[in-house]
Order: C-alpha cells, then structure tokens, then sequence
C-alpha cells in the first residue's frame, strides 16, 4: 500500500518536473517573464473581482438628482465613467476578466485533454486507429472557426458554457495534430523499445515513458488556446452572441458599438479592449518565448 | 504524382462531404424548429404542406437530407426565408464583396509582413531592432481584430473625419465592373482593408523571422559571404528560402483567417459572407447560413488542397505517398 502511494508520489513529481524547468526556462526570457506577470496580474484580479469591483456591474447609477448617470466621464467616485446605461465601466472591467479567464482556462485544459488523448493514441497506436484519427482530424481542420462557432452557439443558445462546448470542439484539432508529431519521433526512442521488449503495458509505456517527455509540447499547447479561447470567446460576444446574464469584455465593445458610443465616450471602449490585447499578448509572449527556447536553430548563439 | 493528386482531390471530396452532413444535422437536431418559426399560426393544414415542401422540410429527416444533398450536387442550395430567393443568389453578391478585402488585405499583408520580417529577422540578435520588432509583432497579434478595427474607426473615421466608416458606399447606378473602380467604393473600402493587412502582417513577420534567423546559420550562406557577395544579395540568399513555409502558409492561412474577416466586416458593415452569415444566424434563415458555411468550408478544403500540392512541386523532398 505504502509503496504504490510512494510510486504514485513519485511519477506526480515527475511529470511536474518537465513542468517546473519549463517555468524555469521561461522566466530567463524577459519577454516570458513579462508575459507570466501580466497573466499573473489577470488571475490575481479574477479571483478577487467581487471584493475589489466598486459596484454591481449592472445597477444604474444614479445622480444626486435621481437621474442616471448616462456617459458620465470618468470621475473620483467612477474612475473610468459609466456607459450609456448608467453602469460602472469599472466595475464591468474588473468582473470581466473572471468571463475570460474562465472560459479560458476551462477551455483550454478542456483542449489540452483531447488533443493529448488523441494525438497520443493516435501516435502510439499507429496503423488503422491513426489512419481513422487523423481523418476526424482533417474533417475537423475543415471547418472555419468563427463560422462554427457563430452557427453553434446561435443555434445551442449563448451561455457560457456553451461557449466553452464549442471552442473546445473546434481547438482540439491542431492540438492533436501536434501532439501525435511527437508522440511519433517518442515512440521510437530506445528506452521506449527496451521497455517493450521487456514486456512492460502500453498503458505502462505510455503514462511512465510517453507523457513525461511531451508534457512540454502539451504546456505549449494548453497556453495557445488560452488565448484562442479568449479571443474566441470575445469575438463572439462583440458579435452579440456572448451570455447576457454576464458582463465580458467583447460584450462591452458591443454594447458601446451599437449605442454609438464610439465617438464620444473612450472611457468605456479603451479599457476593454485595452485589456483584451494585454491579456492575449501575454500568453503570446509566454508562447513564443517558449519557441525560441525549444528551437535550437533559433537559439541566440552569440 | 498524378496518384497523388488523385488520392488528395478523393479526400477532399470526402472531407467536403462529412463537413456538409455534420453542418445538415446540426440545423435539424437543434432545438429551434424552423418549421415551428417560420410557419404563423391559423394556417390551413394544406398551406403548411405546401410551404414545407418549398423549404424541402416535409418527409422524414432522412428524406430530407437525401434531397439537400440531390439539390447541392446541381448548386442548388434552398430558398432563403428571410429574402424569400435562391440562397445562391442571396450570397453571391457578398462573396464578391469578402474577396475584395479579403485576397488584397492577405497578399498586401504578407508581402509588408515578410520585408519587415526579413529586417527583424537580419538584425543584430538580442539588439533593439529585434526586440522591439518581436514585442510589436506579438502585441499587434494579440490585439483581436475587431478592437483594431474599433481603433480605426475611432481614430480616421469618427475623430479626424478622412474616411466613412460604414458599408461600402452606393453605386448609384453603376452596374459591373464600374461599380467597383470608383473613387467611393475606394474610399470606403480603405479601412476594412488596413484592418485586414494589420491582422495577416505579424504572422508573416514572426514566420519569415524565424526562417532568415534559421537561414543566418546555415552553411551555404557562409559560403555565399565568402564569395564575396553584397550583404543585401546574401540577404536575399536567406529570403528565398525561408519563402517556402511561407508560402504554403498562405493558403490555409486564407481560410483560417476567415474568422478576423467576419468581424471586420460586421464593425465595419461591409456586406460580405460572414457578415451575412452572422446576421442569417441571428434572422434564424437557415439556408442562407448553410450555404455560407458550406462556400466558407469549400474555401478551406480547397487551400489546404492548394497547399499540399504547392509543397510538393516546391520541395523535392515531400513523397507522393
């Protein structure tokens, strides 16, 4: 008993291992350590959005004269303004960012396990289970993303977990097709032929000798579709697909488009999407970051 | 070759085939009946078989999708019950309209894309060129396309007032080709346009990057130098090559990036396919949207069909298996 408790200890370490020099690697690069402190930020900002939004993002606000506040600049008590319906721009931006990092998150790790799944038995397997995989993935590389997803959520109803259905349906593809690439050159390495000439289990070889060495490739991954679910997510909820009963930042954008405020009222379309490109730019950083240092021919010699 | 051509065009057609019967059951299974929305209530019972039998709804679902399939394979994709017309004709107009911006925003993107790539891509490793040029790419990358299309609009429309900001002017009795080389429809398709070339250059800019800094270290580059060629010939050197990933990039690149077209031209109100597809989702006129998913699918299985075949004309170490 004792011992499968120390065994089980053991292969969480290490495939946290991979994990931990990733991380390691990472915040050598000063673009990566960027990225990950700007990402850190956002988490730090989710999870503690209800105590630190100075109100309910949909309660109109009101004037000493009990009138609302429509587009009122921004000011000491609404730092960034209010919109045209009287709410806290603040307050919207802040409970916002619990929308995309959770659909972000959920979605990508979501993303992550299939992808993993796929890509891993489809490489090991090879042969017929691979020739069918692969042709699911081709039929799934043909389907337009946005189009997809506009279609899907028009037709499943917008929530957000539905959302969250439809972008994992749609980024599991790539993922996979990546993962089976190295599954391919892992398999064929000679700890992996020792271990099955000595008779070890495919479920062995692939849990002790296949996923610790790809897990990197799967980091990777899982941190690109963070960012294509959040991109995806405010897509479709700048094009009015979003969940209502929620504020996101896509849905600012396309309450302050479509009531023209465009013009007039900065506080409420800067931040947003102000936001938005720091949140995707950081993963972007911690992506590339994370290329360059894999690739030996991009690696700076000099 | 020509097996593989072969082999390639029967996939294609079979992808074509399963994409467009995911996307016919998914309209049907899906809990908003059209039948139930598109039919007004006190109809006679004979009115409603006849409108069904327009819309090809009446019989079994099977029925149904034996028929659909039939009507593609002769073009023809149902009526819309929103224009009360072929959908055909409903989208042909748009597609005209997409490819506009569309094929002049990819290609003008990735030509900018690479020369700045090639740039940053010679410059000293670890220098400012470098840095601030891969900090720019990524950041313009991560920057959703319809908040650099609000940053347009804000900027050269409602600010300072040099170009309209909405739809893509009136022809104003102008038919064919005249209807599009007038100096309007320029003005209003500048915009949408610059939003499309901002969203394909740092793509470009990063892959052509990473191919010259690959190419920097390559022996026949040294070899070049050491003949005693200009540095922009040696550059060039290095150009060429790393042009292949590009240019088998390109085509799917087109298809994928349908998805930045289709708010583009929603915050714009161009009047393309995936404008028109948003707005027949929300209209809930499910053969207009079928037909543009299905013209949007074709596009992407004919890239990527584009792709592999380029590749394999371009480098003579892919197998035709």
């Amino acid at each position: 008993m004792s011992q499968t408790i120390h065994r089980s200890v053991a292969w969480v370490f290490r495939a946290l291992l991979p994990i931990v020099t990733t991380f390691r690697m990472l915040i050598q690069d000063r673009f990566a350590l960027w990225g990950l402190s700007i990402f850190g930020v956002f988490i730090i900002v989710a999870i503690i959005a209800p105590w630190i939004a100075p109100y309910d993002p949909f309660a109109p606000m009101m004037t000493e004269t009990g009138r609302l506040m429509r587009l009122a600049p921004p000011s000491s008590d609404h730092w960034l303004g209010t919109t045209a319906f009287g709410n806290d721009v603040l307050s919207q931006l802040i409970m916002g960012s619990r929308v995309a990092l959770r659909v972000g998150l959920v979605a990508a790790l979501a993303v992550g396990f299939i992808s993993t799944l796929v890509g891993v038995i489809s490489g090991y397997f090879g042969g017929i289970i691979d020739d069918i995989l692969m042709r699911m993935t081709d039929v799934a590389l043909s389907i337009p993303t946005l189009p997809f997803a506009i279609v899907a959520v028009g037709l499943l109803g917008p929530s957000v977990d539905n959302i969250i259905l439809v972008i994992t349906l749609l980024f599991w593809r790539n993922g996979a097709r990546i993962i089976r690439s190295v599954v391919l050159t892992e398999r064929e390495r000679v700890f992996v032929k020792w271990a099955r000439a000595a008779g070890a289990s495919h479920l062995h070889i692939i849990l002790k000798h296949i996923l610790p060495n790809i897990l990197r490739v799967v980091f990777l991954w899982v941190t690109m579709s963070v960012a294509f679910a959040v991109l995806t997510e405010a897509s479709l909820s700048f094009l009015g697909l979003g969940d209502p009963s929620i504020t996101s930042w896509g849905q600012m954008l396309n309450t302050a488009f479509a009531s023209g405020a465009l013009r007039s009222a900065w506080w409420w379309v800067a931040p947003p999407s102000l936001m938005l490109i720091a949140l995707i730019s950081s993963l972007y950083l911690i992506g590339r970051a994370y290329e360059e240092q894999t690739n030996p021919r991009l690696k700076d010699h000099s | 070759m020509r097996a593989y051509i072969t082999r390639r065009l029967l996939q294609a057609i079979l992808v074509v085939f399963v994409v467009t019967t995911i996307m016919f059951f998914m309209f049907r299974i899906m809990p908003a009946d059209p039948t139930t929305m598109f039919l007004e209530g006190g109809m006679t019972e004979e009115a409603r078989q006849v409108l069904l039998e327009e819309w090809g709804l009446n019989g079994t679902i099977w029925e149904q999708y034996v028929l659909y399939m039939g009507n593609l394979l002769t073009g023809d994709f149902g009526n819309s019950f929103f224009y009360r017309k072929p959908a055909w004709e409903v989208l042909f107009p748009f597609i005209i309209n997409t490819l506009w911006i569309a094929v002049p925003g990819l290609l003008l993107g990735a030509f900018i894309g690479s020369a700045l790539g090639m740039i940053v891509g010679w410059a000293p490793r670890g220098g400012k060129v470098e840095r601030s040029g891969i900090l720019l790419a990524t950041i313009i990358r991560g920057a959703p396309s319809f908040v650099v299309g609000i940053g347009l609009l804000a900027v050269f429309s409602s600010y300072l007032n040099w170009v309209p900001g909405y739809g893509m002017g009136d022809p104003q009795g102008q038919t064919g080709l005249m209807r599009y080389l007038n100096w309007d429809f320029a003005h209003h398709l500048i915009l949408p346009l610059c939003a499309v070339i901002i969203f394909f250059i740092p793509e470009n800019l990063l892959l052509m990057r990473s191919g010259v800094v690959e190419a920097r270290t390559e022996d026949y580059i040294e070899l070049v130098r050491a003949k005693g060629v200009s540095e922009k010939r040696v550059a060039w050197h290095a150009g060429r090559n790393s042009m292949l990933p590009l240019i088998t990039w390109l085509f799917p690149a087109l298809a994928e990036t349908i998805a930045g077209i289709v708010v583009v031209e929603i915050v714009f109100s161009w009047p393309g396919v995936g404008r028109e597809l948003v707005l027949a989702v929300v209209r809930q006129d499910y053969p207009v949207a079928q037909a543009a998913f299905f013209l949007l699918a074709i596009m992407i299985v004919l890239a990527n069909l584009a792709a592999d075949l380029t590749y394999s004309k371009l480098d003579p170490r892919v197998a035709y298996k």
